[in-house]
């Protein structure tokens, strides 16, 4: 009962939108029928058809039906028009049923293949469907038989255009999870709508006396939403020149013929954007893949590589284990025992700083950019290293004056920097007292990008392992699972930037990152 | 109970792995020395260790496939066992063309560690008994005469006493006696006794 209700007022929420549709664009109509320069009523007709399925077509018909009485005041006697209604429906319900097999799986309009199979059954859908009306007419006698040509002309070139120009935007806005909704909410949006209004005036308010020679102005506002937005915002600008093109034919009380022509360049404008939408968007979606198998890979080797450094602990744990039960045999319960759970219980410590580190990397997993300043990033990255500094008698320097800007993820810098400022604490605890400095500072590299350097005055690389560092399970250490820098170069590299070991006399590492705006600090 | 004067040597990098297990190893009544790489474990080798090797594959410097590989060159026979916590099948196989005994994969499964050590022991042990008898086998051959030494070389050699006389120009009874002295000074039961040991004596000198 309840669905039967909705049902009843989403119908008659369609009917409704499809006469103000219809009689908003019956504009220059051709013997008083419905023969229009464009019909984007009958674009949402097949959008709610793609949508609510065949069902729609009793409304649909009523709402033909409804259009003829009250937008064109019955033109024909009213036998002739519900015969006519009828066989418009069946045909473009099944342009529909045509559509909705080759051209709705998933979503609207997602590669260049579906936009040119969609192109094409629009086309010859249309022909037929205006093939069948026209001939309906002249066996009415409803138009001169002589004009039959120009009468299909324009109703085919009418409904053509409607549903190229109007169809995609329809469709997005009735999609479950509508980019286009976002993308009506941005100030670009607004940004490519100011520019077609203007270019608009400048199209026929300027040249409008003439022969529309500033026409093509309006692919620039159509180009910039597609290139930025995809199809969807294609989708929109030629939604709004389209508007913008029918009011100006209006305003200027142009005649039919020109309206015609307007309308096929208003077609390919269409088109046009729609094309380079596709085309960025097949672009985007092949880069987000990308990235997002790299990821899965490194997360995979990440977690291969934490697994394995799990087994130490774990190992030690269950010796440990072992160890107590054979001291309680023997009667021991003193001292030993006591120490042998102590050392159980940092063990478990350990193991728990690896299922840290591995909920540390998927956190931050994503990468979230925002601006940071860089001396604020050296001064957080470094501060858990003071404590253990002191403990281990490292000399550590921070220069974090720096007040340059990085565009960047500030998890996943912070990452990278304190593997880096672990690898140096690492490097240089076999140096004597007093011999152990680390030193992590940042310079300008170049107008727009900045050099943090992390050293220590450890052993250095040599030219053999500076070359397999960077590769995964290569680690000089028995705690390292030899996956730090590979992962630490892939997100720098993801940053824009890079991350080099030098080969000195002692340890250096160098992370370059493209920075913010324009340098402020240096000379 | 395994015999006296075996011990087990470990080199393993980390610092609690390797004082877990020698914690545990100890306690269960094994002589244990650690050591933290492959450089300071073939600085302190000495020959007449006995026991067996529990060695990590990943470590600085020298990791551990290196190691067995570098003692099985330098003739060292103590049995090896592999451990690694990040087993595959390429380091298996390096592992045992080396003679390992076992290859075991951290986590430790205590059960198979034990197993792995008894079987090293055992290893050993015979391999100290073959040594043992050999070295043996040699001193008794300084006792035989310039013509026992012949008999014997063609009695190993297969031949029939009737050959022997012919090839030494002597009657077969008196092969049959040099015959019977030589293996009473070697101390071996029958020819076939004598032809192991001799054939062993023989492949130790070639090696």
């Amino acid at each position: 009962m309840r669905s039967l209700i909705t049902h009843f007022f989403q119908w008659l929420a369609f009917v409704i939108a499809y006469v103000a549709l219809d009689w908003a664009s019956y504009l220059h109509a051709l013997y008083g029928l419905n023969i229009t320069p464009w019909n984007p009523s009958l674009a949402l007709g097949l959008v709610c058809s793609l949508r609510y399925g065949r069902r729609i077509a009793i409304p649909w018909f009523i709402a033909l039906l409804l259009g003829e009485i009250m937008v064109r005041g019955l033109p024909a006697p009213m036998l002739t028009t519900i015969v006519l209604s009828g066989c418009m429906v069946v045909g473009y319900s099944a342009i529909a049923e045509t559509l909705r097999r080759y051209v709705n799986a998933g979503d609207v309009l997602p590669d260049q293949r579906t936009l040119l199979s969609w192109l094409a059954i629009v086309i010859l859908g249309t022909l037929a469907t205006s093939g069948l009306y026209i001939s309906l007419l002249l066996v009415a006698d409803l138009i001169p038989a002589g004009d039959w040509v120009v009468a299909l002309a324009r109703f085919w070139v009418g409904d053509c255009v409607g549903i190229i120009v109007t169809m995609p935007f329809f469709w997005m806005l009735f999609e479950h999870h509508s980019r286009m909704r976002d993308m009506l909410l941005r100030w670009e949006t607004a940004g490519y709508g100011m520019l077609a209004a203007f270019m608009l005036w400048v199209a026929f308010g300027l040249g409008g006396s003439g022969e529309f020679q500033y026409f093509y102005l309006l692919f620039l506002p159509l180009v910039w939403a597609a290139a930025r937005q995809g199809v969807a915002g294609a989708a929109i600008a030629a939604f709004m020149l389209q508007a913008g093109i029918i009011i100006a034919v209006h305003w200027l009380q142009l005649v039919a013929v020109t309206a015609f022509e307007l309308q096929m360049l208003g077609a390919v404008l269409a088109f046009v954007g729609l094309f380079i939408g596709v085309v960025i968007d097949e672009k985007q979606r092949v880069s987000v893949e990308l990235r997002q198998s790299l990821r899965l890979a490194a997360a995979g080797e990440m977690a291969g590589a934490l697994a394995h450094e799990l087994n130490q602990p774990l190992t030690s744990l269950t010796a440990y284990g072992m160890a107590c039960e054979q001291l309680l045999e023997q009667g021991e319960t003193g001292e030993r025992l006591r120490e042998t759970i102590h050392r159980m219980i940092s063990e478990s410590y350990r193991a728990a700083d690896v299922v840290r580190r591995l909920r540390d990397f998927f956190r931050t997993g994503a990468t979230r950019l925002e601006t940071i300043s860089l001396g604020e990033l050296l001064a957080s990255a470094a501060s858990p290293f003071a404590a253990k500094a002191q403990q281990q008698g490292v000399d550590l320097i921070v220069d974090s004056e720096s007040t340059r800007i990085l565009l960047a993820d500030r998890l996943q810098l912070e990452v990278v920097l304190r593997n880096l400022l672990s690898n140096a604490f690492d490097a240089v605890a076999d140096q004597s007292a007093g011999q152990r400095h680390v030193r992590l500072s940042a310079h300008p590299e170049s107008a727009d990008s900045v050099c943090i350097c992390v050293e220590d005055s450890g052993p250095g690389l040599t030219e053999a392992n500076a070359g397999r560092i960077f590769e995964a399970f290569q680690s000089s250490k028995s705690s390292g699972m030899g996956l730090g820098l590979a992962i630490s170069r892939a997100i720098v590299e993801a940053h824009g930037g890079s991350l080099l070991a030098e080969i000195s006399d002692h340890g250096l590492f160098k992370l370059v990152l493209p920075t913010e705006g324009k340098d402020d600090d240096a000379a | 109970m395994q015999p006296s004067g075996y011990t087990i040597f470990m080199v393993e990098d980390d610092q609690s792995v390797r004082d877990a297990l020698g914690l545990l190893l100890g306690l269960q009544g094994y002589p244990v020395v650690m050591f933290a790489d492959a450089e300071s474990f073939l600085k302190a080798y000495r020959q007449e260790w006995r026991g067996c090797l529990l060695i990590d594959i990943r470590m600085p410097g020298m990791d551990g496939l290196a190691l067995q590989k570098r003692l099985l060159e330098s003739g060292c026979r103590i049995p090896v066992i592999v451990m690694t916590g990040h087993g595959n099948v390429e380091s298996a196989r390096e592992a045992f063309l080396s003679q390992a005994v076992d290859f075991l994969e951290k986590p430790i499964d205590h059960a198979k560690l034990m197993r792995a050590i008894g079987e090293a022991f055992a290893r050993q042990m015979d391999a100290e008994n073959q040594e043992n008898e050999s070295t043996e086998f040699t001193q008794l051959l300084a006792n035989l005469t310039p013509r026992e030494t012949e008999v014997m070389e063609l009695v190993v050699e297969g031949r029939h006493n009737r050959e022997i006389a012919e090839a030494l120009d002597i009657s077969p009874r008196t092969v049959e006696v040099h015959k019977a002295r030589m293996m009473m000074k070697l101390r071996v039961e029958s020819v076939p006794d004598l032809v192991r040991l001799s054939l062993r004596r023989h492949n130790k000198n070639r090696t």
